[in-house]
């Protein structure tokens, strides 16, 4: 990892209640995530459904309040802040969601939403300006200046997401945090909005936190990437390394299982992933021992922790890799 | 087992109506899984809901084609009516279990209620083979899970009891729209693996539909690429992701990230797909396609076959072996 770091997560830990069968719980939603981002970096972030990503995503946005741990943006921690040093990050830090449905506004113009983050800073000198930063953002995702003056509802799928991105990156930003951002697009859009992305983060030298259950998006577009397993991360490396020899056995059936479009490499039948975990009953010792193939003794009673393993700065925590 | 011929599905009004399933044909044989796949809104549930006589009422109609099960004409019959005309049984499974399943019946009864309608037995009997059925949908612990309402259970768990409502009337025909969509991949590998080991040990035909070309490479048998309505290209699936003939399908496949690894920019398809009934001539991916002729502006394009059992919608189809 290279010096200049931008944003630095310190043992994030959230929790929610929850009501189970009239009982009150709390949920260890993230459970100790450290990450870290460097300047111009993407770090994929990849997991089962309920093992945390969003609530990371969110909780570094300042969205959702951690119960403890320290957030800190080019060297100032968030956490606690005052408002103006608040307001500073908001705007240097962006998030795009996976529903571009439910973040947009359906009755306001696309140019409104667009220039909201802006509006509300006081980022623009006048009227003109405003206008030409909506035409040229929405130019740059690849839209028609003129969409400013249109309405969610008159977009498609794959056009509204784009918005999403375009709002994100007015003013632009240091970092983006894209929570499932191609998910609900069909591959052939998927690709298109994939390559705007990568075109951004070149162009505009944005970081970004990218959030996916497909490790086959976050591949395509980060360099680094960490997977969670029940709010915490077990295994972080470069990309290339986590695809092609993934250790963590829990990364391992993560790899196995993305349906591999050739037919002659059938996998049906052939894996074991056993069943998801419950956030309501946390296994004592490592969370992943009761789905695990090389689950010891000591899986059962002692909580592994993130550890160097090999050379290209990976990390695991298992006590059997 | 089940043909279909010229399935048209339309809405709007009798006078102009708009197709939204174009004159679809398919066969499907016993123990043989077809994969459906296509982006969304493409068509799929469509035939799949106009297949099983599920259509929304009002609404879409099917205009014109005939469901034929085993030689049957069974199209404009609702499914218990094709049982009760002795016609053969099919049954259906959904993306999302948590709308088909009632939150506040234990699943052992709700699977032995099925088992009623289907086998005129109850009681005791019914939840005997209502265990039965969760045990052939490989249910972990399926005398604990009779009684669980469906909020306890996990998401790949209430599939599997969907699976096991629609097994309950023996099925001959499986109809499986999206089921694992929703899930994780680590939970997907194992409800493709219980279709699979299902459609073998059962002998029943099974109608995949996924827009996911990964999850056609791991299951099916045969494919059909569907696009704006039409079946654009069928082939066993070897043959289809080995020398795919239509341009669309060609595409779908190169812009897969999976297919890509290390490249810097993902091949796209430009533009996204037609709304139904907006392209009034020719062929109706050629808007997309990057292979456009002229003529594929103004006339319908043929249907070739490429080889024996690979057919394709396109007057201009590409060369076989050009994947590597
Ligand atoms: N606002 C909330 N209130 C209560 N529980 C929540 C809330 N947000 C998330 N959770 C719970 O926290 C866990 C992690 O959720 P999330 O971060 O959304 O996971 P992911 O994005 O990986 O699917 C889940 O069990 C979820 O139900
Ligand atoms: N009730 C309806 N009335 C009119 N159009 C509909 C209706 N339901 C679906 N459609 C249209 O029919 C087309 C096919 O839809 P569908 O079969 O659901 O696609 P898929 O399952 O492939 O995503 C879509 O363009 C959709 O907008
Ligand atoms: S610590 Fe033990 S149970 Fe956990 S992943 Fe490693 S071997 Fe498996
Ligand atoms: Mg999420
Ligand atoms: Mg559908």
């Amino acid at each position: 990892m290279s010096g200049d770091v931008i944003l630095d997560v310190r043992e994030m830990m959230v929790s929610f209640s929850a009501r189970r069968a009239g009982r009150k719980y709390r949920v260890q939603a993230v459970d100790g995530v450290s990450l870290s981002l460097a300047q111009g970096e993407v770090l994929g972030i990849v997991g089962e459904s309920g093992c945390g990503k969003t609530t990371v995503g969110r909780t570094i946005v300042g969205l959702v309040q951690p119960g403890s741990g320290t957030i800190k943006f080019k060297g100032t921690e968030m956490i606690g802040a005052g408002s103006s040093s608040l307001r500073a990050m908001r705007l240097n830090v962006r998030m795009v969601f996976q529903d571009p449905n439910a973040s947009l506004n359906p009755r306001r113009t696309i140019g409104d939403s667009v220039a909201e983050a802006g509006d509300i800073s006081g980022f623009f000198k006048s009227r003109a300006e405003r206008s030409a930063a909506i035409a040229a953002t929405l130019t740059g995702v690849g839209l028609n200046p003129s969409f400013a003056t249109r309405y969610p509802y008159e977009l498609s799928g794959g056009q509204r997401q784009r918005v999403g991105i375009a709002r994100a990156i007015l003013p632009t930003p240091s970092i983006v945090i894209a929570d499932e951002p191609v998910s609900a697009l069909d591959v052939s859009v998927q690709a298109q909005v994939l390559n705007l992305m990568m075109d951004l983060r070149d162009q505009l030298r944005l970081s970004m936190l990218f959030i996916s259950h497909d490790l086959g998006v976050i591949g395509q577009i980060s360099s680094r990437v960490a997977v969670m397993y029940m709010g915490r991360v077990v295994e972080q490396a470069g990309t290339r390394t986590v695809l092609e020899h993934p250790l963590h056995p829990y990364t391992r059936a993560l790899v196995a299982a993305i349906p591999k479009p050739d037919p002659s490499k059938r996998i049906l039948g052939a894996i074991e992933t056993g069943e998801p975990p419950s956030l309501f009953t946390r296994p004592h010792g490592c969370a992943y021992a009761p789905r695990c193939p090389i689950a010891s003794d000591r899986c059962l009673v002692d909580v592994p922790t993130l550890r160097s393993v090999g050379t290209d700065g990976r990390t695991i925590a298992c006590h059997n890799v | 087992m089940l043909s279909v011929r010229d399935l048209t599905v339309s809405v709007g009004p009798e006078t102009a109506p708009v197709d939204i399933v174009a004159g679809v044909s398919f066969d499907l044989a016993k123990g043989e899984i077809l994969g459906l796949v296509g982006e969304s809104g493409c068509g799929k549930s469509m035939t799949s809901l106009a297949v099983m006589g599920l259509l929304p009422q009002p609404g879409p109609r099917v205009r014109a084609g005939r469901v034929l099960l085993e030689g049957s004409d069974v199209t404009q019959l609702q499914p218990w009516q094709r049982v009760e005309a002795g016609h053969g049984r099919m049954a259906m499974i959904f993306q999302e279990p948590m709308t088909s399943l009632n939150p506040v019946r234990r699943i052992g009864d709700q699977i032995a209620e099925a088992v009623r309608v289907h086998e005129g037995i109850s009681g005791a009997a019914a939840l005997s083979r209502a265990r039965e059925l969760l045990e052939l949908v490989r249910m972990p612990d399926p005398g604990m899970q009779l009684s669980a309402y469906p909020h306890q259970l996990s998401g790949g768990q209430r599939q599997r009891v969907m699976i096991a409502i629609a097994l309950a009337c023996r099925p001959q025909v499986l109809v499986a729209d999206e089921p694992t969509t929703a899930l994780d991949v680590t939970i997907q590998v194992q409800i493709l693996g219980l279709l699979r080991e299902l459609c073998n040990r059962l002998d029943m035909a099974v109608l995949f539909i996924t827009h996911d070309m990964g999850v056609i490479a791991q299951l099916a048998d045969r494919v059909s690429v569907m696009y704006a309505g039409r079946i654009v290209e069928t082939a066993a699936v070897d043959a289809l992701f080995g020398e795919p003939r239509h341009h669309y399908t060609r595409g779908l496949m190169d812009c897969m990230p999976s297919r890509n690894s290390g490249v810097r920019r993902l091949p796209t398809i430009s533009g996204q797909p037609p709304v139904p009934g907006t392209v009034a001539a020719g062929c109706v991916f050629a808007l997309r396609c990057a292979a456009v002729h002229d003529e594929c502006r103004v006339a319908a394009p043929p249907r070739l076959e490429a080889s024996q059992g690979h057919e394709v919608l396109c007057a201009f189809p590409l060369a076989g072996g050009e994947l590597p």
